[in-house]
């Protein structure tokens, strides 16, 4: 009992699922339809009613609670409701389905990396990459973009589909 | 050629390239199809808050994501197979031109009524004329008569090679000690451009395929001249 219950507070997602873990009782005899035993002890959003109480040693004062608890609910106050709660699930529905921050870490190591790599990129711009081809010129890119308007390629649906031969502009 | 920007394939210069095109439309389609259904499956299984621990099987939806793909394989095995033979189809070609490749150029032979064979090596960057597309670009063409069939028999003298000009939708190894035959045919005159694609050393990336596509009197004027 005690050390699953460490171990699900360190991974935080509602416990390791315990596989072949039988409810007491046996499966013998049992007519009506059971949730599956996959969970350990503690409830889940999936398994709200777990077989055992969350506490089952109880103390003095706690025994007496349970015995006020077979009368009447109604005269049990709030606090005597809250610590028979308490007594009987791990956490509450909100407790157990609260968000966490952690997508604040993953969003700053993410942008943390790139920019990490944003500044490699830039190192090897400076100094590893070689000159640039003569071709990649703005003239000799303006160039070839005639010649090949000139020579109609991909007249259909491509380039020189785009150019106005008669106005000699791009067509709007 | 390819063009700044561009996004699909090279305009079709020839009819099977139409129908290749076509074919392709019809197949992206269905992969479109396809990967925004599991994307959306997938983000639904990823934003539920609802939770079945205690499902055994579920015949019904196996079997209809057992069935579904194999009909949608069989939509596109039927247009596919059916361009496949389309391109094996008699058509009657006026010439035979052979290419043989090697490392790292390519040599044209048109031998059906005289003896014409040159080699076409690409055009270095440094000597490129302005307005000339690098790595692109052969000082000898090869030339042919546009809107009509020619046969090419493409062969190798070395190692592998692939002659591939992407706006005929002709892809051809070149295997040596094999003939692989091809049919041109261009619906319109110009310039189209091809790059070896099957690796074959280090100079695999510069030995281009240029087509010029010329009427029949350019034709006959060009190969006199070359002779």
């Amino acid at each position: 009992m005690l050390p699953r219950a460490a171990w699900s507070l360190l991974m935080r997602t509602g416990g390791l699922g315990t596989r072949g873990t039988h409810s007491p009782g046996g499966t013998a005899g049992s007519q009506r339809k059971r949730i599956s035993p996959y969970v350990d002890c503690y409830a889940q959003r999936s398994y709200p009613m777990p077989d055992e109480p969350f506490c089952t040693e109880l103390t003095e004062e706690q025994r007496a609670l349970k015995e006020k608890e077979k009368g009447s609910w109604a005269q049990l106050s709030q606090a005597e409701k809250v610590a028979l709660y308490r007594l009987q699930f791990h956490e509450t529905f909100a407790e157990m389905n609260h968000r966490s921050n952690q997508w604040k870490t993953v969003m700053g190591c993410v942008f943390f990396f790139i920019g990490f790599t944003a500044l490699v990129i830039w190192w090897q711009r400076v100094y590893v990459f070689p000159e640039k081809v003569v071709t990649l010129t703005d003239e000799r890119k303006a160039q070839q973009l005639q010649r090949l308007l000139d020579m109609k390629s991909n007249p259909i649906q491509g380039l020189a589909a785009h150019w106005d031969y008669e106005k000699k502009e791009w067509k709007k | 050629m390819a063009y700044p920007s561009q996004l699909g394939l090279q305009d079709a210069t020839s009819p099977i390239m139409e129908e290749l095109m076509n074919f392709h439309d019809h197949t992206l389609m269905i992969v479109f199809l396809i990967s925004s259904l599991v994307l959306y499956i997938i983000t639904l299984m990823l934003t539920t808050k609802l939770t079945h621990t205690s499902t055994m099987d579920a015949q019904e939806v196996e079997t209809i994501w057992t069935i579904l793909p194999a009909v949608i394989l069989i939509l596109i095995a039927l247009p596919s197979l059916r361009i496949l033979y389309m391109m094996d189809e008699i058509n009657n070609p006026i010439i035979t031109v052979k290419t043989m490749g090697h490392q790292w150029y390519w040599s044209y032979e048109y031998t059906d009524y005289e003896d014409l064979c040159f080699d076409s090596y690409m055009i270095p960057t440094n000597d490129l004329k302005p307005g000339d597309l690098r790595l692109l670009e052969v000082d000898n063409r090869m030339v042919l008569p546009m809107e009509l069939p020619i046969r090419m028999l493409i062969s190798s003298e070395d190692v592998l090679h692939s002659w591939a000009v992407p706006s005929l939708g002709l892809k051809t190894d070149a295997i040596p000690g094999r003939l692989n035959q091809a049919t041109i045919s261009s619906n319109r005159p110009g310039l189209f451009y091809g790059q070896c694609s099957e690796i074959c050393g280090s100079n695999h990336s510069f030995m281009p395929i240029v087509l010029e596509m010329v009427p029949m009197k350019c034709f006959e004027t060009w190969s006199v001249s070359m002779i």
